[in-house]
């Protein structure tokens, strides 16, 4: 049952969740991770990859939908957002009409001056967070929210960062008009602590996590949002408490292979020193530390996403 | 033609880390390298001795090495890049400050995605023409698709299309935004509504300040095609053996042969090591002492773990080549030490073959 005080259940209470970290740490896996979780305790929920990234459905074992909402499974769907697509589709509301749209954007003039535009492919972006935010669908009793919750599997560390602050960058570029104003609305939801989490996500090592530190510092006054870090490809090495005192017995007592497997096992608790290491650093930040656990040796795939979801969800 | 090895692959995978063992390889070798890093972390630019818009700054390498040349490195500062590339060319002090000042050129040198691609590829351009290399180690800016900063020379071309500019300016240097032609007037009349008026004349402003520096930007993006295009430049994916790795590899792959480029090879970091021991770990019995079976046991399947590790990876490393000539160098997980220029030039003789 939900309690208020976990954190876990806290950062499930907002309307979009925008996962980010440095290149490689895990975040798509980690999204369809806090995804599996609302999904299980039923609530609607939709793992949007952004900047054209098209991994999760290939990593169901499914076929890519693309912007196109693809679910993945009862409660879950996925969706790649396409700056491109939004762009198109947010011109289209506005303009109406198809020929115009075509005349005006797709000429070869335009298309490299959209380009151009600062920071539109980002908030036209998180405009399509926006929209999928409010989006209602009429069921029966009446009018239902369609996403009980938005994952937002954001671009790695810079690019995430200008993600967040380019509604801001839009407002003070225009000053004035329709796309201040859309602006201005993106900001008041994605700057809104209540409905906006932020989840980092780092794996225990030195380096990323020094990263992690360094992108917490960046974010500035998105520094609140910061509802969890999570620690990922956490490894457990099993070995018992007085396994420095037995090495050197063991050392002696083993044939070839065990030789190496001692050095298997030296290593892994180098790497369990390097694990606390570097969920000290991280608590510092002053957001609770989730672990996940590596999930060694086989494919990623709905039973492994699921398995992280149920950590996710003991999690204090 | 000087010799330009550049690294590719997405974030996260040691890219720099790689590029900068490259580099020691090469100057190991007997040449005189500059390596060209955009956004290293900020232990890695320590470990170099780099800084944000240095110029090359030489390297000491570790002298066990005896290398018989030198390494000099540097770290792409787009914005700096951007305001030096603008007054070089800009044909007076006043057209630079002019643009300089434009709320545009303000947010497009510091912000636009993809300036970062690009003056990454100015500075290679800079550093290409300067003379004093003889071989150029480039680590590209972490994007999801390993290429997309080679489309940059391209997409600035494209901006700088005569018709696009045509359009753009004539009507800034008549003072306005007013179109020639009425079908630009509902153009320019739809994104007036759009993005508002001074944004507009912002932008508009921007292209027409830069409209002086139009031919050298198409110039040197021809220039820069040339040169990445040339037999002597050679591309090395830089990936791990993660499973979502044989997608990308596919994708690079591809891309590279669109642009008629063979791939050099690919760099798979933090490999692991086979065990090299037959049969399972044993250990004569010590039952009397406390734990020792426990020891025994967690000994015995962390062995386990790391053989169904190093099954996948072989597999995955199999895929990730599967249909490509292209060698394959494994660079053996040497964990947190790498991060220090002991470590990187442990690193590079693993890579001393992928220079040869």
């Amino acid at each position: 049952m939900p309690s208020p005080d976990r954190s876990i259940d806290r950062l499930l209470d907002r309307r979009i969740i925008v996962v980010t970290g440095k290149g490689g740490v895990g975040k798509t896996s980690v999204s369809l991770a806090i995804g599996a979780l609302a999904a299980s305790r039923g609530m609607n929920t939709l793992v949007c990859e952004t900047n054209g990234a098209d991994q999760i459905c290939g990593s169901w074992g499914m076929h890519s939908g693309g912007y196109a909402i693809t679910p993945l499974a009862p409660h879950l769907s996925t969706m790649s957002i396409r700056a491109e697509t939004a762009i198109e589709e947010y011109l289209m509301r506005v303009l109406r009409f198809r020929k115009l749209y075509e005349m005006v954007f797709k000429n070869r003039v335009m298309g490299p001056f959209l380009d151009a535009v600062p920071g539109l492919h980002d908030l036209i972006q998180l405009g399509k967070v926006f929209d999928l935010e409010r989006e209602r669908s009429s069921v029966l009793s009446g009018r239902t929210r369609t996403w009980d919750l938005v994952v937002v599997d954001a671009p790695a560390t810079g690019h995430g960062i200008s993600m967040l602050t380019a509604p801001r960058g839009m407002m003070r570029l225009t000053r004035s008009g329709p796309f201040h104003d859309n602006a201005r609305d993106v900001a008041g939801l994605i700057e809104d602590p209540a409905r906006t989490a932020i989840v980092l996500v780092s794996l225990a090592e030195e380096l990323p996590v020094f990263e992690t530190v360094e992108l917490y510092g960046r974010l500035g006054k998105f520094q609140e949002q910061v509802a969890a870090v999570v620690l990922n490809a956490v490894r457990t090495h099993g070995l018992p408490a007085n396994y420095p005192d037995l090495r050197p017995e063991l050392l002696a007592r083993a044939n070839p292979a065990g030789v190496e497997a001692i050095a298997l096992a030296d290593a892994a608790l180098r790497r369990s020193a390097m694990q606390d290491r570097a969920r000290q650093s991280l608590a510092r930040l002053g957001a609770p530390v989730v672990d996940l656990p590596e999930i060694a040796g086989v494919e990623l795939g709905p039973p492994a996403f699921d398995q992280l979801a149920a950590v996710l969800g003991q999690s204090p | 033609m000087t010799p330009v090895l550049i690294c590719c692959g997405a974030g996260g995978v040691g890219k720099t880390t790689s590029a900068a063992g490259l580099a020691i390889a090469q100057a190991q070798a007997g040449s005189r390298v500059v390596l060209l890093t955009i956004d290293p972390a900020r232990r890695l630019a320590d470990a170099l001795g780099v800084r944000v818009g240095s110029e090359p700054c030489a390297v000491t390498l570790p002298a066990g090495l005896e290398a018989k040349g030198t390494l000099h490195a540097l770290m792409l500062d787009p914005k700096e890049t951007f305001d030096r590339v603008v007054g070089r060319w800009a044909p007076t002090p006043e057209a630079r400050d002019r643009i300089y000042r434009n709320h545009v050129y303000q947010h497009v040198s510091a912000n636009l995605a993809g300036a970062q691609e690009y003056m990454a590829m100015e500075r290679l351009y800079e550093l290409f023409r300067d003379g004093r290399w003889d071989c150029i180690v480039l680590d590209t800016p972490p994007t999801r698709h390993a290429l997309d900063f080679l489309a940059a020379p391209d997409r600035m071309a494209n901006l700088m299309d005569e018709g696009v500019m045509r359009w753009l300016v004539l009507p800034a240097s008549r003072g306005g935004w007013r179109m020639i032609e009425r079908g630009s007037e509902v153009l320019a009349g739809v994104l007036e509504r759009m993005v508002g008026n001074s944004t507009i004349a912002d932008i508009a402003e921007f292209f027409g300040a830069f409209q002086a520096l139009w031919d050298g930007f198409r110039e040197r993006s021809i220039e820069v095609s040339a040169l990445l295009g040339a037999p002597s430049t050679r591309f090395y994916l830089v990936t791990t053996a993660a499973p979502a790795a044989r997608a990308e590899a596919r994708l690079f792959v591809e891309q590279l042969r669109s642009h008629q480029q063979p791939l050099a090879g690919f760099l798979v970091n933090r490999c692991l090591v086979p065990a090299g021991s037959p049969g399972a770990p044993e250990f004569a019995p010590r039952a009397d002492l406390p734990e020792w079976d426990a020891a025994v046991g967690a000994v015995g399947q962390l062995y386990e773990q790391h053989l169904a590790k190093v099954a996948l990876q072989e597999a995955n490393i199999a895929e990730l080549a599967a249909g490509t000539t292209a060698p394959v160098w494994r660079i053996p997980d040497l964990g947190e030490a790498v991060h220090d220029l002991d470590g990187i030039t442990a690193l590079s003789h693993y890579l001393r073959a992928a220079v040869a």
